[in-house]
């Protein structure tokens, strides 16, 4: 080899390495690539943490949990199953068209289209029809009382109806929204990439460009996160933090996460399991030491619950909500009563990978409970054959470990979701595996969805929570916190819905 | 030669056929891929919806009769998660992993050939030991290991290469040199050791034949006797292997795709494969189903260049 080749090969690296940083761009690496450019035909985290940038929802969710008027300017309920709502004047797509009301009606009648389901038109089962009244104003009829309509509305995105019908299928090569960042180019598993929109009906963003990375090894979302290679990493694992502190470059950044883990107990099962009993899955509650698996496990990184839902969920009490106290001379007491005085032996369900350390939790939790006599035989199973199974119920084992992230913020879609026990009317929910058979606690969870105001609905939640806490149909864990590794030099702060708003950011 | 060619094209056609089968049935006996498309608290109506919409609500064997009907004609399904075409998927990510399959063949073959041949020549000294104690390291060590230790020493301490993804090359559609170097080596190194190991025996073995012995006696030097008479022989079984390795590193660059965010198909199999995407998975089957079918036929015909005596009928 000449000296002529070597220069050349040496050219090359350098050109390979410094593209990476440039002060005006932010770069962000999330473990997958977005995967379609519809926002409203997705589902994915990381897919909505990159359209979320060029498209706007009609409310927004502010970090507290609450929901604010965004494309819309307000809402109004003029009976439990009318609405009306008002649309923001003056905004306009990145292709210049222009936002009316008429463009709102559009969407949501693309959505609830039963001929063409998207993959949020689950979310809409309950709208009727929209009829446009004026320009700026739209009204909203629905089958039955909507109590959760506005918070809904924050995942509710907003297509230009010209482009969408006119374009054929451009607009799902190249996205145009009214976000405050516009679609530059995607080349699938390598780079996503957005420029500033400078007529953002908000404000022109602060950063020029950004580009969304998919790096799926989390070790090498480190590495990069290390070396300057990129700003942001999200799904930072808790083995890493001491990495990333020691680098001066980034820090870790964390916030509790909307996602409780818990384990479902089989309480629907033969009537002579053991977990049919209450005073046995007390018991088991008893028996865990939460913030022994939290501060072990989690590297601390999460807090101990009581309930299903966590204090960003409309709907939560802080004393329902109480982690039952570690207390293992209590679970063997309660086994006794229970005519379990050595304990019994049950199988247990968890996934690998799906959530932060969640095989390490069940093993954990394994441990613990054999220290009250209870034998767990564990299995461990692959994400997508563990949750068909949960979906089909099928379910091979008596309890199962598992995460909601309530998107709605709202307790109707953790409580009825998961314990409806269909004693007032229809079945239970095909997800609410531990259901109790309570008719006070499927009465209020229908009523609670049938009335629009927030204080009776609180109420009803409360007694909800109060039935939860005495019949212990899971064993409640803890809450999550999302971790993020970020470079110095970008001023953001984690939200608790895991969103990548980068017009939220700044570099320093 | 003709007959011969036209009879193993055919049998190809009967091999992706199988294959195409077999994965299909296997993909339907994993589970019902509308469980992972929807919220876990979807109603069983819109489930419903979606799998009459995805046609999944029919018979397996309708299903599987019009799949086969629409793959002749090259249609091999959407990407449920994606909604676009799976086999342009599969085919989009097929530049990226041919460019880091033929990089780590290379870097195997360049430097496995070589040590091979040092190896034997200087059969008994140090040199041969130390070259066969790597060879044997480089078969024995996980790649994930070995993708992760570059990483740290290459693109983290010396920080001489990129750690991740594919940069922007000299012409479109091609990876930056330096990104491509790190994930290169992961993947090669296991068939360079066996490449090594195996050029050693072959040239060992001719280096004692008669015919060896005859080119040393018409006072040939010892590069012709070594590179011409050795080498040449020794290479068959060696052609083999790289064919069966090409394979391999076609599709086996799953960890090493997924290590170094590597934009290649083995790694779009495995997103497709735990979202359940069935289109993807099985457009991803038949055309590496194809290629290790063409790959075969060709290492095959191979042998008649180099080994004069083998003949095709």
């Amino acid at each position: 080899m000449n000296k002529g080749w070597i220069g050349f090969l040496a050219g090359l690296v350098l050109v390979g390495s410094a593209w990476a940083q440039r002060p005006d761009t932010i770069v962000i690496a999330q473990g997958v690539d977005v995967t379609v450019l519809d926002p409203n035909n997705q589902l994915e985290t990381p897919t909505a943490n990159v359209l979320s940038n060029i498209f706007d929802t009609l409310y927004m969710r502010m970090p507290d949990g609450t929901a604010r008027p965004w494309l819309a300017t307000g809402v109004r309920a003029i009976n439990p199953t009318t609405w009306e709502m008002t649309i923001r004047q003056g905004v306009k797509f990145h292709n210049g068209e222009e936002l009316t009301a008429e463009t709102v009606k559009w969407n949501f009648d693309r959505v609830i289209d039963p001929q063409k389901p998207l993959r949020i038109s689950n979310s809409w089962a309950n709208l009727a029809s929209v009829q446009v009244i004026n320009p700026t104003t739209l009204r909203f009829t629905t089958r039955n009382p909507f109590p959760v309509f506005v918070t809904r509305l924050t995942g509710f995105y907003i297509l230009p109806q010209k482009y969408v019908t006119e374009g054929g299928n451009r607009y799902l090569q190249e996205p145009v929204g009214t976000g405050p960042y516009k679609f530059v180019r995607w080349v699938r598993d390598q780079q996503f990439e957005l420029e500033a929109n400078p007529n953002y009906w908000g404000g022109a963003p602060k950063i020029r460009r950004v580009i969304f990375r998919p790096i799926p090894e989390a070790s090498s979302r480190v590495a990069e996160l290390v070396s300057g290679g990129v700003d942001i990493i999200t799904n930072l694992v808790p083995e890493a933090v001491n990495a990333v502190r020691a680098s001066g470059a980034a820090e870790v950044r964390s916030v509790p996460s909307i996602r409780n883990i818990f384990i479902m107990l089989n309480t629907s099962g033969k009537a002579d399991s053991p977990l049919a009993n209450p005073k046995v899955r007390l018991a088991l509650n008893y028996a865990v030491d939460k913030r022994t698996i939290v501060k072990n496990v989690l590297g601390g990184f999460g807090q101990p619950t009581g309930c299903s839902l966590n204090s960003y969920i409309f709907g939560y009490d802080a004393r329902s909500c109480q982690p039952y106290e570690y207390n293992p001379a209590r679970a063997k007491q309660l086994l006794a009563e229970a005519g379990y005085p050595n304990g019994f032996t049950m199988t247990m369900g968890s996934p690998n990978g799906r959530y932060l350390n969640d095989r390490q939790v069940a093993e954990a939790l394994v441990g613990q409970l054999a220290q009250v006599g209870v034998r767990v035989e564990l299995r461990v199973q692959e994400w997508s054959t563990y949750v068909g199974q949960i979906l089909e119920r099928r379910i091979p084992t008596d309890a199962v470990l598992l995460g909601w992230g309530n998107n709605e913020f709202d307790a109707d879609n953790s409580l009825y979701s998961l314990f409806y026990g269909g004693t007032v009317r229809g079945g239970p929910r095909q997800v609410a595996f531990s259901y109790i058979r309570s008719v006070p606690l499927d009465n209020a969870l229908l009523q609670a969805q049938r009335t629009t105001d927030p204080d009776q609905r609180k109420k009803l939640y409360l007694d909800a929570l109060r039935v939860l806490r005495a019949e212990a149909p899971w064993i409640f864990l803890h809450q999550q916190e999302d971790l993020y590794g970020v470079a110095k030099r970008v001023d953001w702060k984690p939200r608790p819905d895991e969103r990548l708003f980068v017009a939220d950011m700044a570099l320093k | 030669m003709a007959a011969y060619l036209i009879r193993r094209l055919a049998l190809v056609l009967v091999v992706v056929w199988g294959t195409a089968t077999l994965a299909f049935f296997l993909l339907f006996l994993s589970g019902d891929p509308v469980n992972l498309l929807l919220p876990l608290d979807a109603t069983p109506e819109v489930r419903e919806q979606f799998r009459k919409a995805n046609g999944f609500d029919r018979p397996v064997w309708q299903q599987y009769l019009s799949y086969m009907g629409r793959a002749v004609q090259g249609d091999l399904g959407i990407s449920l998660r994606n909604q676009t075409p799976a086999l342009g998927l599969v085919l989009e990510r097929m530049p990226a992993s041919m460019v880091l399959a033929g990089a780590a063949l290379l870097f195997a073959v360049v430097f496995g050939v070589l040590a091979g041949v040092i190896a034997a020549v200087r059969k008994g000294t140090t040199l041969e030991f130390v070259v066969l104690f790597f060879a044997l390291l480089g078969q024995s060590l996980p790649v994930f290991w070995l993708a992760l230790m570059l990483i740290l020493v290459f693109g983290l301490e010396l920080r001489w290469l990129p750690i991740s993804g594919y940069g922007v090359g000299p012409l479109p559609g091609l990876p930056a040199l330096a990104n491509l170097v790190l994930p290169a080596i992961a993947v090669g190194t296991f068939s360079m050791a066996a490449i090594t190991r195996l050029t050693r025996g072959g040239v060992l073995r001719e280096l004692r034949s008669d015919h060896v012995r005859t080119a040393r006696a018409k006072g040939l030097s010892e590069r012709v006797v070594i590179y011409k008479h050795a080498l040449r022989n020794a290479a068959i079984p060696v052609v083999t292997v790289i064919g069966l390795q090409l394979g391999n590193l076609l599709s086996g660059a799953v960890i090493t795709e997924t290590i170094f965010a590597w934009p290649g198909v083995g790694r779009l199999v495995l997103t497709a494969v735990t979202q359940q995407d069935f289109p993807v998975v099985q457009a991803a089957v038949i055309v590496f189903a194809v290629l290790l079918a063409v790959i075969n036929l060709v290492v095959d015909l191979l042998y008649g260049v180099l080994d004069p005596r083998v003949r095709y009928a």
